[in-house]
């Protein structure tokens, strides 16, 4: 069969109707992954540039000592933008009223922030506005907790090392501040020509230096393939990821769900593809066995019908890129109100999904049935019973190694994709047993029940095949349904509970112990605070069961130290180096949010008893019963590893690698830290509690707060987007079963209403038969959407597992309403078509 | 014209059933000349049908041959048989056996079409023309009368110009006029285009206008005459 032949074939049989199914279920694979991949890349795309907010930048390179020229000119060569951030502790003093403070000063060329923006305030601890500017030479830009401490205001003149400056601004926000405990000082912000003349860099400071660096991901990507060797060990290429673990983590999930999302549509899709397909083989048999007492041999029906497919799978590819462009934009206006102002351009990427979505849609689930075609006998023309025998075992396998590899490649994930096609295939067989029992039981109670019923559960029972495979197909698309909505609220309350509304966004640090009760009663009275004060001592482990620690590390060479002084502490989760100096405390009881993992916490009176964070213990390689070293302030002490625990680390509140038991640190200079939450209308109150203990060191992590808040919102919005989705092809896929069984409903209703079966009788019967259909699909569905949220959220997203009682009532009643609209809709027109124009179209 | 057209020798055809094997035709040899009218007739599930699909190539028999326009068509697989259907056969089916999704005149087009003829349309509109048909070229099969879809038959089965044609009970979904007025076209255009026809009926005036008549009766030839003139 030529080209033309199969065109003009698949023009008539679109003329006809027939192909407008699968085009249409064809349309909608398409068109939903690609309106999911565009939204996806897009969001993900503004969903990095803000979370780049955090950094700064979109990528920075860390060091110790200056960013080698080299890097510069690599990352100026594939026009990336740069910028330098300098960082160094000092002392800001006044003249004018005899007082200094210890200062985080920064020092910024031109450029910086290269993403996210300076928030400036007139006064101090005032609401801030946005600012494009930077503090020009000669000036700098105080944290608000310098003002009290200095006794300066806006205007006035303070001194940094040798030089003097005038303080312009009041700093009230920086994008890249980060969760980092470098900055117990308030910051203090100048410009970088003016660091010369403070004569404060000298060998040996304790300096760091930033590289910030913006541009498209190909050139980021270029500069670090150019500079991976040289990086190690002085210099720490961070992007937005390794730079904010929580961050990390909620990403991660919303991509996890993102692609499950697709990963639906196109298995609900290519179902859909696969019905319609086979619904239009069917009607082609007799269609094919003319064809070929024409004269037409099994290759060129094979290759025509083959033809007709390409014809429909470009055709609908090419109108579903269009749709899925179509339907992005209007997602993207209807979220216009929560989506950042301008998304950024999509890469090319959703497109290529898209057309490679639609053309293995086509030939992993539309092909086989069609290649039955070519067994039709021409005998068919006289004795129309005779079927083709089944296609192959080599066809379907191949049809299942295309459909596989489509969810693979496009999941990127092959444990997710793993794991949801063992749950679709345990979930079909069980399925299909649980069909047939209710099957059997609605026919015995049918026996019982009216004409109606008796007629619906009887045309139920009759074709008891097809309907197992209708309960089947119904009942997955209810059971994705229910996963959708389970697993999206487990994952959106997660995310919510994980920063609640009163998290705490300021941490106080360096409370003397004769403070600590005065310090609690403010915190008391101004914000409610019933937090906890946790001591805290820094030291560092000098020995392993009397291994010496530098040793110890030389035997793991694969644990390097980190040149990194900012991720102790609570939020940053940094790499583990057993020689740093750590922050150690001493308490009696398991903080909050830590959970012993391995090894038993210690009663009262216990031996020098240490409880590790796991992972720590795990880098370092030590275990239950190993002896460490402690030198704090010069006196050695040891004690026993007795436990592990798993800290939540995004859980916002002080968290420690390392707890000695009470006693264990009896004698040495503590001091006391701890967080709460403070509303921002009563900011004021941080002048409040400064001015009254001086010494004390607030954080304030509002800022960051607010940031990971909305970006969460962000994500919880695009996982409606694809539940949306995946309703849509669940529909798709209730429709093209339903259209699937429509000729052997017509021929039935014909007869029935030939017999004398009146119209309300039979749309009675035809309502009564879905609503049992939906029903059944409702309570496998249910079935299957435990055990498959079960195992998602205990495996794929580590997140609580438990019963939902409530879907038990909601999937029946669902799967009723959803398929007995759908079902009736679409027979609808069989029950108005008279009678003897029924049976003559069959 | 003149020669063997048509031969069968020792054809047996059995089908398996739940009581064992039941055969169907049971040791057929015959010859037909090119240009001959051979009607076959016997009782329902005499094995009528069965003999026509067999010496058409759209069944193979479980046991003899079969030759075609000078091929031997039960040596040959399913692929070189639709050659040579497309190349040498016609049919009309007791059902019509039109495509439903496609107008008169494309119905007549498609033999044309799967043979690779330059102007399809053209001489299936003059084969419709022929029927009677000329004003309902652009009609579905639904659109039109039982009458009407068996001369759309008739004219895709004459539009590829075979050597046989092979017609299953042409009349037999008719009624008595309408078939009578088919049965003439049918005849008219065979003899006009000198096509060899082999008709299946269990209608014997049908029969009587057939110069060979073949009688079946459980699978076996019962007689070969020559039909009264």
């Amino acid at each position: 069969m030529t080209l033309s032949l199969a065109l003009r074939l698949a023009l008539r049989d679109w003329r006809a109707g027939e192909l407008r199914l699968l085009l249409a279920a064809l349309l909608l694979a398409v068109g939903a992954v690609t309106a999911v991949s565009l939204f996806v890349d897009r969001l993900q795309r503004a969903l990095v540039a803000e979370s780049a907010t955090l950094l700064g930048a979109d990528r920075v390179i860390d060091a110790s000592r200056a960013v080698p020229q080299r890097f510069r000119d690599l990352a100026e060569a594939r026009g990336l933008a740069l910028a330098d951030v300098i960082r160094f502790p000092s002392m800001a003093s006044s003249d004018a009223t005899g007082r200094s403070q210890l200062a985080s000063v920064k020092a910024v060329t031109t450029g910086y922030p290269l993403r996210g923006t300076l928030w400036v305030a007139g006064e101090p601890f005032a609401r801030g506005r946005r600012t494009d500017g930077l503090p020009a030479p000669g000036e700098v830009w105080l944290d608000s907790r310098l003002f009290p401490a200095l006794g300066v205001k806006v205007g006035d003149t303070v001194s940094v090392g040798y030089a003097d400056f005038t303080v312009t601004a009041v700093l009230a926000s920086e994008p890249d501040r980060g969760g980092g405990f470098m900055g117990f000082a308030p910051r203090l912000l100048m410009h970088a020509e003016d660091i010369p003349a403070t004569r404060v860099i000298q060998p040996g400071s304790r300096i760091r230096y930033r590289l910030q660096l913006a541009g498209g991901d190909d050139a980021l990507r270029s500069l670090h393939d150019a500079i991976r060797d040289e990086l190690s060990p002085g210099y720490r290429w961070r992007d937005v990821r390794s730079a904010n673990a929580r961050i990390d983590s909620a990403l991660d999930r919303a991509e996890s769900f993102l692609l499950l999302g697709g990963l639906l549509t196109v298995l609900l899709a290519g179902v859909a593809v696969a019905l319609s397909a086979r619904r239009y083989a069917r009607r082609h048999y007799d269609h094919v066995a003319v064809l070929k007492t024409l004269g037409a041999t099994p290759a060129e029906v094979q290759w025509g019908y083959t033809l007709v497919l390409l014809i429909i799978g470009v055709a609908g590819a090419l109108a579903g890129l269009a749709l899925g462009a179509l339907a992005h934009f209007g997602i993207i206006s209807a979220l216009r109100g929560f989506l950042p102002v301008s998304l950024p351009l999509p890469g090319a990427q959703p497109v290529w999904v898209g057309l490679l979505t639609g053309f293995i849609c086509v030939l992993a689930f539309g092909l086989p049935p069609l290649l039955r075609l070519r067994g039709v006998s021409p005998m068919r023309v006289i004795r129309r019973d005779l079927a083709p025998g089944t296609a192959s075992a080599w066809t379907y396998g191949c049809a299942a190694a295309g459909g596989l590899g489509l969810l693979v490649w496009y999941s990127g994930d092959a444990t997710l994709t793993g794991w949801a096609l063992a749950g679709a295939a345990v979930t079909v067989s069980v399925f299909a047993g649980l069909a047939l029992i209710l099957l059997r039981g609605g026919r015995a109670l049918g026996m019982q029940a009216g004409s109606v019923w008796r007629l619906a559960l009887a045309g139920l029972h009759r074709r008891h095949r097809e309907n197992v495979g209708q309960i089947v197909v119904f009942g997955v698309a209810v059971m994705l349904l229910l996963i959708m909505v389970l697993v999206r609220t487990a994952l959106v309350d997660e995310w919510q509970s994980r920063i609640p509304v009163r998290a705490p966004n300021q941490f106080v640090m360096n409370v003397a112990p004769g403070e600590v009760g005065a310090v609690e009663a403010l915190l008391k009275a101004g914000t409610g605070y019933e937090g906890r004060m946790f001591p805290m001592i820094r030291g560092r482990i000098t020995a392993v069961n009397g291994i010496a620690a530098a040793r110890w590390q030389r035997q793991r060479p694969q644990r390097r130290e980190q040149p990194d002084g900012e991720r102790d502490g609570p939020g940053g989760r940094g790499r583990p180096g057993i020689l740093r100096e750590r922050n150690l405390t001493f308490l009696a009881d398991l903080p909050k949010h830590n959970v012993v993992v391995d090894g038993q916490w210690w009663a009262a009176g216990a031996a020098p008893s240490a409880s590790l964070e796991e992972e720590y213990a795990a880098a370092l390689g030590l275990a239950l019963g190993d002896s460490l070293t402690f030198d704090v302030g010069g006196l050695p002490f040891t004690a026993t590893v007795t436990n592990t625990r798993r800290v939540a680390w995004d859980s916002l509140q002080p968290n420690f690698f390392i707890i000695l038991s009470p006693g264990a640190l009896d004698g040495q200079p503590a001091t006391y830290m701890t967080s709460f939450h403070l509303p921002s209308e009563r900011r004021a109150f941080l002048n409040e509690l400064l001015s009254r203990h001086p010494t004390v060191s607030v954080i304030d992590v509002d800022q960051i707060i607010t940031h990971l808040r909305r970006i969460i919102a962000h994500v919880a919005q695009a996982v409606e987007l694809v539940l949306a989705l995946v309703l849509c092809a669940g529909l798709l896929v209730l429709i093209a079963s339903i259209q699937s069984s429509r000729d052997q409903r017509l021929k039935e209703l014909a007869l029935l209403r030939a017999l004398g079966g009146t119209r309300r009788l039979i749309t009675g019967a035809l309502v009564a038969e879905f609503a049992a259909l939906g029903a059944f699909a409702g309570v496998v569905a249910v079935v299957g959407a435990e055990i498959t949220t079960f195992t998602l959220n205990r495996f794929v997203f580590e997140l609580p597992a438990s019963l939902h009682p409530q879907i038990w009532a909601v999937g029946p009643l669902f799967g009723i309403l959803m398929v007995t609209a759908v079902g009736y809709l679409g027979t609808r027109r069989l029950v108005r078509t008279p009678p003897a124009t029924a049976l003559r179209e069959l | 014209m003149s020669g063997c057209i048509l031969r069968a020798r020792a054809v047996v055809k059995r089908v398996p059933t739940s009581e064992g094997d039941l055969t169907i035709l049971d040791g057929i040899d015959l010859m037909v000349e090119a240009g001959a009218q051979v009607a076959v007739v016997g009782e329902s599930g005499s094995g009528k049908t069965t003999l026509l699909s067999v010496l058409a190539g759209l069944d193979l028999p479980t046991s003899g041959d079969v030759w075609l326009d000078g091929e031997e068509i039960t040596a040959l697989d399913e692929e070189q048989r639709a050659r040579v259907r497309a190349r040498s056969v016609g049919f009309v089916f007791q059902s019509f056996q039109l495509i439903d999704s496609l107008t008169a005149l494309e119905n007549v087009m498609l033999p044309l079409e799967l043979r690779g003829q330059r102007q399809p349309r053209e001489d299936a509109l003059g084969f419709l023309e022929r029927v009677g048909l000329s004003a309902r070229t652009t009609h579905y099969p639904l659109q039109l009368s039982g009458g009407e879809q068996q001369r759309v038959a008739i004219a895709r089965a004459f539009a590829s110009g075979p050597k046989v044609l092979f017609a299953d009970e042409p009349t037999g979904n008719l009624d008595t006029a309408t078939g009578g007025k088919i049965a003439d076209l049918l005849f008219a255009l065979n003899r006009e285009a000198g096509t060899t026809l082999m008709l299946v009926t269990h209608d014997a005036a049908l029969a009587g206008r057939c110069a060979d008549v073949i009688a079946l009766d459980a699978g076996r030839m019962q007689a070969s005459r020559e039909a009264a003139p």
